[in-house]
């Protein structure tokens, strides 16, 4: 499944003392790809966690769509977003990822910390200022090694 | 060479002692080096281990 991490586990993972209780993701939203994440999905049990539709599994024209799927699977919270900030999707975040290797056969794709900074910025809310500041101080020290 | 290597240690070390514990913003950059310190596995499981604790604190909460 290709898809990239963003929001709080992608500051985490580059380095900023964040807390978060959700996994975000952009997805390609390419028809295949589409079909393969939810695969994914109904192995994990996925439902919406969204009120009014919390017993509804993800349908793949939702997954087509640039909205956001704030779904509980068994393996905890995930977002999974068609498009992030002033509408930016899968295809046009690549340029701007890098891959971790989390363990030996696990890599993930996640956004560079510069660009998680930037589109932060564009749609940024009260909510979001806290973590703003920590991922810029986290940027400027790793500059600094 | 052996005095170069003392003298770089030596500045390592005044540089430690004098670098700023918190931004002008507040942050506490201690927090930052220790966690760019670690790989980025260890940054998942300090994630993981604060999320378990707050889920834990909340059910105790609730249950008393």
């Amino acid at each position: 499944v290709d898809f990239i991490v963003v929001g709080g586990v992608c500051g985490v993972l580059h380095g900023a003392p964040l807390n978060t209780f959700d996994l975000d993701i952009v997805h390609s939203r390419e028809a295949g790809n589409i079909d393969r994440l939810l695969s994914a999905l109904q192995s994990l049990g996925a439902r919406y966690r969204t009120p009014g539709k919390q017993s509804m599994a993800p349908q793949s024209a939702h997954l087509a769509s640039a909205g956001h799927q704030l779904l509980m699977t068994d393996a905890g919270a995930l977002d999974l977003l068609g498009s992030i900030g002033n509408g930016h999707v899968y295809q046009d975040l690549r340029a701007e990822t890098e891959v971790v290797e989390i363990e030996a056969g696990l890599s993930l794709r996640m956004l560079s910390l510069p660009a998680l900074i930037r589109i932060k910025e564009e749609t940024a809310q009260e909510k979001d200022k806290l973590a703003l500041l920590v991922l810029r101080r986290t940027l400027e020290e790793k500059s600094r090694k | 060479m052996g005095l170069k290597r003392q003298e770089m240690k030596a500045a390592r070390r005044t540089r430690r002692a004098t670098e700023k514990t918190h931004s002008e913003d507040g942050v506490d950059l201690t927090l930052i080096r220790w966690m760019l310190s670690l790989t980025p596995a260890q940054r998942l499981d300090v994630l993981e281990d604060h999320v378990r604790t707050i889920l834990r604190m909340r059910g105790e909460a609730a249950r008393s």
